[in-house]
């Protein structure tokens, strides 16, 4: 019984500190985003290839929408047939009702 | 295969690519070799077929021509042509059940000789209003017991087009703008947007912004119902609007020589009538699980979306790996998680073919239910349209594309979609628990496209 009080009273603790822990960090969210992205931004200068390295970047296929209809289709049929949508652009017009 | 194509690269290709980089603009690493075409046309059709539901054909070009050094006009066209059948939103019964949904507005007096709608349903006449000018025409349509119902007299007609201008304004820094349009029987969507994008690091980090803004009116056919009230025939209200506003943060990084990644955020805000005016939702007998009424649903007036993607691709010694992450999350308790993955196998110069795989998963809305249960408490918004239910889909697919010649590419590509969900709730009532509350949804898709740049 001892064992019990004292398990429900941890639990409840702990309970107590998920919520206090939640509620900081959903306070620090945006704020922690924005240094994420400028920590990642700082350390793409470091990153990267010199000019005369972007042969295969340059290629079609290497575009990050190298066939911008087919995503269009694509973007329409499943904004029509899921409940998500958008992602990487914006999602376009339409009813989206059938 | 490899190493002809690194053979190939020699003294020509690594001129090609200084100067691709030090040319470079826009979007990191993906520049242009100095022969960028002035003019590109874009074009391709699309067969979807659903089994036993929705079919569509869509034909959609487009075209992108550089105005001089610093700007490029584009353009597109794209009309769909839907026919088929479309789920109601209400339950399957073990007895046959009939449907009722306006049809059309004729002048009071005027002969009716239409005695079959489309989708094979009946022709009903609504006894007019004293003193009313003109008369409805209600179609009644009647579903066989356990048989999931559908509307089988859908059809539609969408055109829609765009506009866009792409300016650069230094060598690091471009914006862009356009509009969209476009037209439905009963729907109508118009939108502006600018974006911004800034390279950084030597072309190898690119910043990218965006922003919106899109106004729809519904129109439905029959006008648009008064959510949750009992299905009927009468000619129902006014037109209702939408408007949305998305914004787009994205960051794009050269990681190597051979990989290139990209990481999206995008944010949209809507407010206005987001109902599918079509769409019931059963009440059925709390014991029995009969329905007794049909309701036409109600979602919210507003809604946020909220989605992270991130995009990897990897250029192998031959082949190309896309894969891409997208998180979602909505407040209408809407979350889903997306993973897509293409490889692209080169087979020779000329030729390659690419494998795709896109695996979905969502949570259901927070206010989908498959029904509601007579004499319980509606509640303020309730749906019953699967798309807003808990599901998985999965899709497989491959594309094959023959490059002509050096400014011409033809491509094939069939996939198949196949999207299932619970069909059998914990808790269905009586004769529900007999019936298919989710049938699967499966699709074909054909894809012909054709690119010419000169």
């Amino acid at each position: 019984m001892r064992i019990n009080c004292r398990y429900w009273s941890m639990k409840l603790q702990t309970g107590r500190r998920t919520d206090r822990y939640r509620r900081v960090a959903v306070r620090l969210r945006a704020p922690l985003l924005v240094a994420a992205v400028a920590a990642a931004c700082g350390g793409c200068a470091a990153v990267g290839v010199k000019p005369w390295e972007h042969d295969l970047l340059a290629e079609p296929v290497m575009q990050l929408d190298p066939y911008p209809i087919e995503t269009a289709m694509d973007d329409h049929i499943y904004f029509s047939k899921e409940a998500s949508s958008g992602g990487r652009s914006f999602a376009g017009g339409g009813c989206g009702c059938n | 295969m490899s190493r002809v194509n690194q053979g190939a690269t020699g003294l020509r290709g690594a001129l090609a690519a200084a100067a691709a980089g030090l040319l470079a603009n826009g979007q990191a690493g993906a520049q242009e070799v100095p022969s960028t075409p002035t003019t590109v046309i874009d074009s391709a059709v699309l067969v979807y077929h659903e089994v036993g539901r929705v079919q569509a054909i869509e034909p959609t070009l487009n075209l992108s021509q550089k105005i001089g050094e610093d700007s490029t006009l584009s353009l597109g066209l794209a009309a769909d042509s839907l026919t088929g059948a479309t789920p109601l939103g209400a339950v399957p019964s073990s007895k046959a059940q009939t449907y009722v949904r306006p049809y059309k507005i004729i002048p009071l007096g005027t002969p009716v000789t239409v005695t079959t709608a489309s989708g094979g349903s009946t022709v009903v006449i609504i006894p007019p209003a004293t003193g009313a000018k003109s008369q409805v025409l209600g179609a009644s349509t009647t579903v066989p017991a356990n048989t999931y119902p559908l509307d089988r007299g859908f059809y539609d007609r969408r055109i829609a087009g765009h506009a866009g201008w792409e300016q650069t304004l230094s060598s690091t820094l471009k914006i862009d703008g356009g509009i969209a349009y476009s037209k439905e029987h009963d729907y109508r969507s118009e939108s502006v947007h600018v974006g911004l994008t800034q390279d950084l690091n030597a072309h190898n980090t690119t910043l990218n912004a965006g922003l919106n803004y899109e106004s729809d009116l519904s129109f439905p056919l029959g006008g648009t119902p008064t959510p949750l009230t009992a299905m009927n025939a009468n000619w129902k209200g006014a037109d209702e609007s939408l408007h949305e506003v998305d914004a787009v943060l994205g960051i794009t990084q050269v990681m190597s020589r051979r990989w290139l990644a990209s990481l999206s955020y995008s944010f949209s805000d809507l407010h206005g009538y987001q109902t599918d005016p079509y769409k019931l939702i059963s009440v059925v007998d709390a014991v029995s699980g009969q329905p007794t009424s049909q309701l036409y649903e109600n979602r919210p007036d507003s809604r946020r979306k909220q989605s992270l993607f991130l995009e990897n691709k990897v250029h192998l010694p031959s082949d190309v790996v896309t894969v891409s992450l997208r998180g979602y999350k909505d407040d209408w308790g809407v979350k889903s998680v997306t993973a897509d993955l293409r490889y692209r196998l080169r087979m020779g110069a000329d030729y390659y073919l690419e494998p795709h795989l896109r695996y979905y998963r969502q949570g259901a809305a927070d206010f989908f239910h498959y029904y509601l249960v007579n004499g319980q408490a509606v509640p303020e918004y309730a749906s019953a349209d699967t798309r807003l239910a808990k599901l998985s889909a999965q899709t497989y697919g491959a594309k094959f594309g023959v490059r002509l010649d050096d400014n011409q590419e033809l491509n094939v590509r069939a996939e198949y979609y196949d999207q299932h969900g619970n069909g059998s709730p914990a808790g269905a009532i009586g004769q529900l628990r007999q019936q298919d509350l989710f049938p699967d949804l499966k699709a074909y898709t054909l894809l012909v496209g054709y690119t010419m740049a000169f």
